[in-house]
């Protein structure tokens, strides 16, 4: 293609790792099917879990990721 | 007085194995206890009628779960079937090497949120503090990242320092790669590695599950491995197209293998815990059972045993009369 020999794709420039980018595009997939497929779909995107980062041995407060897509 | 005697005498008796020898013995003494100060004499046969109604009650529940967990398992052993197809072609790829010597490890430990699912989290962190030993030593640094609120309970108590972070609240929604993968790409960018071992107990029927480890290096580990030759040698002989280095592809690479691994392990981990928690509350049910068989038996003995000293007493004051 008309590419420079560019050392690296433009999401990796913007900060996404290979898997943020292929879910995008997966979302982006999901989003073109019609209706009942859709709904369907759209039920195996649900993301939900809780989160906590440890220092020194004492758990920070937890934040919980519920969105229906990752970003 | 009577009623804490008594109940040590009925947890002797249903702690003991059933010997028919003893309870002549064991009758004179809860008879002896039965007669309280004023002569009362049904207090022993509603306390174990109490026991047994609780008993009976808990068999139920145990019984309840063990269906829940039997129908659940159903649905979740047929996905876990098919997503072992997702990490093959990297195996067949990148080989296995989960004995690679690298400075960073990071031990993500799958374990569950609920418990009542038998031994599987305590042989999931036993592992993983075995790996932990296995993989400390001089210049060399690990670090935990814990799933499920079962593993991190455990680790919390002696390993506390090492451990990175910490997930919970997974199964709210059923599991699904998107969610997963959410998960891999945290733990990726808060994370420094060389080797990610992933623990997790494989599922391999509804009774036996596997603790295993799967292993992921970074593509930095993975060019320091190919000069020794191997499956990870040999990559050099592949192709790249579009306009991607090697180094390129192999970093996407780590990351999706890492997804895929862990949507995996979490699933087998799932199943593991759906199995286990069955056969667990089976063996509940059954113990409960035979607890109710055992105090089933007191009861009748007491009751029998009441109604002979009114019998007696009745024919003997009888007797004084008319003799």
């Amino acid at each position: 293609m008309a590419s420079m020999a560019a050392a690296v794709p433009f999401w990796r420039a913007a900060g996404m790792t290979y898997i943020t980018y292929s879910n995008i595009c997966a979302s982006l997939v999901r989003g073109c099917l019609k209706e009942p497929y859709r709904s369907e779909a759209a039920a195996r995107e649900k993301v939900h879990f809780a989160v906590s980062k440890w220092a020194n041995g004492k758990p920070e407060k937890s934040s919980i990721r519920s969105d229906s897509h990752a970003e | 007085m009577a009623m804490a005697a008594l109940r040590r005498e009925g947890r002797r008796l249903l702690l003991s194995p059933v010997s028919y020898n003893s309870p002549v013995a064991a009758r004179s003494a809860i008879l002896s206890d039965e007669l309280g100060p004023m002569g009362a004499r049904s207090v022993s046969t509603q306390a174990v009628r109490n026991r047994m109604k609780s008993v009976k009650n808990i068999q139920k529940i145990t019984k309840a779960m063990k269906m829940v967990a039997a129908s659940k398992l159903r649905a979740v052993q047929v996905r876990t079937e098919n997503s072992r197809g997702i990490w093959q072609p990297f195996t067949a790829l990148l080989g296995d090497n989960p004995s690679v010597d690298v400075k960073k490890n990071v031990i993500v430990a799958i374990t569950s949120d609920k418990g009542l699912c038998g031994g599987i989290n305590s042989t999931s962190v036993k592992v993983s503090k075995a790996l932990y030993k296995l993989t400390s030593g001089p210049e060399k640094e690990t670090k935990y990242v814990v799933l499920g609120e079962k593993g991190k309970v455990q680790l919390v108590r002696d390993s506390k320092n090492s451990i990175e972070m910490n997930i919970t609240e997974l199964q709210k929604n059923p599991l699904n790669y998107t969610q997963v993968s959410v998960l891999a790409d945290d733990i990726l960018k808060n994370m420094e590695y060389d080797a990610l071992r992933i623990i997790y107990n494989k599922f391999q029927s509804v009774v036996s599950f596997l603790p295993t480890v799967s292993t992921i290096l970074s593509p930095e580990t993975v060019e320091k491995e190919s000069e020794a030759g191997g499956k990870l040698g040999s990559l050099d002989f592949y192709e790249i197209e579009g306009g991607d280095t090697k180094a390129e592809v192999l970093q996407n690479l780590a990351e999706f293998q890492f997804s895929c691994v862990l949507f995996n392990a979490v699933l087998e981990n799932a199943c593991s815990e759906l199995g286990a928690r069955m056969s667990a509350m089976d063996s509940s049910s059954r113990n409960a059972g035979e607890m109710l068989d055992r105090l089933t038996l007191t009861y009748n003995r007491t009751r029998q045993a009441s109604i002979t000293t009114e019998l007696i007493e009745i024919i003997s004051g009888a007797s004084a009369l008319t003799g």
